[in-house]
């Protein structure tokens, strides 16, 4: 019963459908987030998105790397006072970066927890093993080899754990091989450029691996959110929406667990109060899903599905005349919105930017005879959108959409698109 | 170097996913690829730089005069790389190229002495510093390997990239001739190269089999919308069936208050069944499917066979009920509920007040309206004397037609019998 209880009780708080366009601001509350089919997408192919790839490629430059230091260790050879202690790293170095590799190969582009750590501890033996080997050598910064190779060997990590924790291992790395040329009883000033090298050499790929991986995710995000909205052009003129058929289908499961419990006795009769209120949110919620006019427009559906555009725009389209747009219409006017909003080139600190779109009314016909047309004129205001700033591609977008003109209107730009588009009342 | 030949992922493309890609699609995956790669190649090299700087900066590194000439040098190629990272153009390529070799030829030409009548330092006795050799490994091998990044794609780039590559060489190869490390160096600098050229070649190729798998998903997600919206519209359209279900929640949210609970839970086994039938994909609707049961529209035979019910019922109680007009009527069941039950109710006053074994009962209808005449002739009633409480009329009859937008009225006086009029709409 309590499950059921909670479970409804979910669902109701979730629901945000009954919430009008200007409005969907407040639908954002966190519980929200998942709902986004990108994120839970990206979640879902994690490594097949290129993160995976990516991560392979950054075990390549650690291998360059490794195999540099290595043939530095081969050169100093003769320097150690125990060979064997600084081979045995290597051979540590080695089998760790070959079973770190396979083990994500085999476990789907993924490193579990303990992995992380015992492969983390692995490469902390390398380091102190390095250190145990060139301590006498009085010069951590000149002669270190395999301890530099297992700060880059965190690399390896940068496609399958979260960056946080990457970052965090490198600058570990870093700091212990700091403390090791500080305290290696060889300090003066001439050697700071040796120290500064091996840093660099050593947590620098890390961190620059970790920034390019972010970059790279991110795009991933954008294109994905983008392609999946995307989707909506080639909606019909009014449509449910995914968020919206999702959530019917999760209540009327939600009110089908509900009424099994009553009828097999597991939900005790009279209710109570909690589930009664709970019968009684899901018989509004559903009610509210299942009258005609909850359905929208494409335009809609693309702006509060999209990750990107959902907290930047604002739609305003009483006569849903967002419906009438062709597909090749609605394709410009998406993609010219979405450059409008997307922060390409240079960042515009503290301004967000922001666009509401505002369709109709639709009180002219274009042109006469018998073929009459009618003409639907967009508004676009943006916020912190200047006018040199914006993206070439948005012209050729909104020309896709109709004749344009453009102004200036509080340092940011204002669109204004008469769009021609078959008239509902001939079709 | 032989790596450069095989590497070109812009003219890859095609033949990998032909079709995949709409043309602007494609103009818009490249524009996200170079941005990627430019900004990449822009954190790695103005790291470098800084490194670079800080490492010439270091007590001991090289001269101050030096440094003052130095400083724009180092201004410079962070300004190119920084651009590097906005645009496309090459132009910021070649003066990160030109002004890291030159900070190197710099620092040589100062070493040597030979920057004497500018900065008044003479050839080093002791040649470059520690501090100095590294910065110009750091500039050969990272800085300017850095454009490397976004040299990889196009086969004009990686000319260009070889240019890049042989200048850093010979550069690196004057300045640190001599030194006990040069050859230390040079291998620095060709591992640099390779991993811009690597990174450079793993982002392109990495972007664009995220943006084919992009596309699939995108193309795999239209038809999901599509289905969701079949889905949707098909669970809305499942309008009865949702009205039980919803009756039945509004009785649930009474806590199921005042009906018994075997009922509640028998219904709430039917409904639970409907819903689990849509949610399976079948369209329970009252025509398909028998289990339909509570919104099941009567039938003629079934309005005809309740009729006869309530007749049988009643005759064995005493009361004669006679059927006049149509019985061929349909209507949603929870109408034909409220019509049924206050018809009974009106039948069962007849038998306990009228004082006659005979009732008639006369069923009339329009477009709009069913009636139902109850006539006996019966003892009567003065309606103002009586009122229609007692005979339990208000709750049992009107407040039941009402809730279904019926209504009921009374025509009676002592001695000349009663007659009920029931309707409800049709």
């Amino acid at each position: 019963m309590t499950t059921i209880g909670g479970l409804v009780q979910n669902e109701v708080e979730e629901n945000t459908l009954g919430v009008v366009a200007h409005d969907r601001r407040k639908a954002r509350s966190p519980l929200r987030i998942p709902v986004f089919a990108s994120s839970r997408i990206i979640d879902e192919n994690a490594g097949s998105l290129g993160t995976a790839f990516l991560g392979f490629g950054a075990m390549i430059v650690c291998v360059i790397i490794a195999v540099f230091s290595l043939g530095k260790f081969t050169v100093q050879w003769e320097r150690y006072a125990s060979p064997a202690m600084e081979v045995f790293a290597w051979l540590l170095y080695a089998v760790l970066l070959v079973s770190v590799l396979v083990v994500i190969r085999r476990n789907d582009d993924r490193l579990s927890d303990r992995m992380f750590v015992g492969y983390t501890l692995g490469l902390l033996t390398v380091v102190a093993l390095d250190l145990g080997a060139i301590w006498p050598l009085h010069d951590v910064s000149g002669t270190a080899t395999a301890a530099i190779a297992a700060g880059v060997g965190v690399l390896a990590m940068v496609g399958v754990r979260p960056l946080r924790q990457v970052l965090a291992t490198a600058m570990i790395f870093g700091a212990l091989l700091l403390i090791a040329d500080l305290v290696d009883g060889n300090v003066q000033a001439d050697h700071l450029a040796g120290t500064l090298a091996m840093l660099s050499q050593a947590v620098l790929p890390a961190v620059i691996g970790c920034f390019i991986l972010r970059s790279f995710r991110r795009m991933v995000t954008l294109e994905l959110d983008r392609v999946l909205v995307q989707s909506t052009v080639s909606a019909p003129r009014y449509a449910v929406g995914m968020l919206a058929s999702e959530e019917l289908a999760r209540l009327d499961l939600a009110a089908e667990q509900l009424l099994e419990g009553v009828s097999s006795g597991r939900t005790p009769l009279p209710l109570d109060a909690r589930v009664a209120q709970t019968a009684a949110s899901l018989a509004t919620e559903l009610r509210l899903h299942l009258i005609e006019g909850r359905r929208e427009t494409w335009l809609y559906h693309a702006i509060s599905e999209s990750e990107l555009l959902g907290p930047a725009v604002t739609l305003s389209d009483p006569n849903s005349l967002a419906g009438l747009l062709d597909p090749r219409q609605r394709d410009g006017l998406l993609s010219a919105i979405w450059l409008l909003v997307s922060e390409s080139g240079v960042k515009v600190v503290g301004t967000d930017r922001t666009a509401r779109v505002t369709l109709g009314p639709s009180d002219r016909e274009a042109g006469a005879g018998p073929m009459r047309k009618l003409l639907v004129p967009i508004v676009i205001q943006t916020s912190g959108v200047a006018r040199n700033r914006v993206d070439p591609g948005t012209w050729d977008a909104i020309r896709k959409v109709g004749k344009h003109a453009d102004s200036v209107v509080d340092g940011s730009l204002r669109l204004e698109v008469e769009c021609v588009v078959e008239n509902p009342a001939d079709a | 170097m032989e790596m450069l030949t095989r590497l070109d992922p812009a003219r890859r493309v095609p033949t990998s996913s032909r079709a995949a890609y709409h043309p602007e699609i494609m103009e818009r995956i490249v524009k996200e690829r170079d941005r990627l790669i430019q900004r990449s190649a822009r954190t790695i090299g103005l790291a470098g730089t800084a490194v670079a700087l800080i490492c010439l900066a270091l007590p001991g590194a090289v001269d101050p005069p030096m440094l003052v000439l130095l400083v724009p040098l180092f201004a410079a190629i962070a300004f190119a790389l920084y651009r590097m990272g906005q645009s496309r153009s090459i132009l910021w390529v070649v003066i990160a190229v030109v002004g890291g070799s030159l900070a190197i030829l710099t620092l040589h030409l100062g070493n040597v002495g030979a920057l004497y009548p500018i900065t008044g330092t003479l050839a080093s006795p002791t040649g470059l510093s520690d501090s100095a050799v590294e910065a110009i490994r750091m500039l050969s091998a990272w800085v300017i390997a850095s454009v490397g990044i976004v040299l990889t794609i196009s086969l004009g780039r990686m000319i260009v990239l070889a240019g890049a590559f042989l200048v850093s060489l010979i550069v690196t190869a004057v300045a640190l001739s001599g030194t006990v490390t040069a050859a230390l160096s040079i291998a620095i600098l060709f591992a640099g190269w390779t991993i811009a050229v690597v990174i450079g070649s793993l982002l392109a190729t990495g972007v664009l089999r995220a943006a084919r798998r992009i596309t699939n998903i995108g193309r795999a997600h239209r038809t999901e919308r599509q289905a969701s919206e079949t889905e949707a519209q098909r669970r809305q359209g499942a309008r009865l069936l949702h009205d039980t279900v919803l009756a039945t929640l509004t009785l649930l949210a009474h806590s199921g208050v005042g009906v018994s609970s075997s009922a509640l839970k028998h219904q709430a086994a039917d409904d639970a069944r409907l819903l689990r039938q849509l949610r399976l994909g079948g369209t329970p609707s009252p025509k398909s499917s028998g289990d339909y049961t509570l919104q099941k529209p009567t039938s003629e035979s079934v309005l005809g066979n309740t009729l006869e019910n309530v007749k049988q019922r009643f005759g064995r109680m005493g009361l004669a009920v006679s059927w006049h007009g149509t019985g061929q009527v349909l209507l949603p069941s929870d109408v034909l509920d409220a019509f049924l039950g206050s018809l009974a109710e009106c039948l069962e006053n007849v038998r306990r007040h009228a004082g006659v074994a005979e009732a008639h009962v006369t069923i009339t209808d329009d477009d709009t309206t069913i009636r139902a005449m109850v006539t006996d002739s019966g003892v009567g009633f003065d309606i103002a004397a009586i009122g229609d409480q007692r005979l339990g009329f208000k709750e049992s009859v009107l407040a039941r037609l009402r809730e279904v937008g019926g209504n009921a009225r009374v025509f009676s006086a002592p001695g000349s019998g009663t007659t009920v009029v029931l309707e409800v709409p049709r």
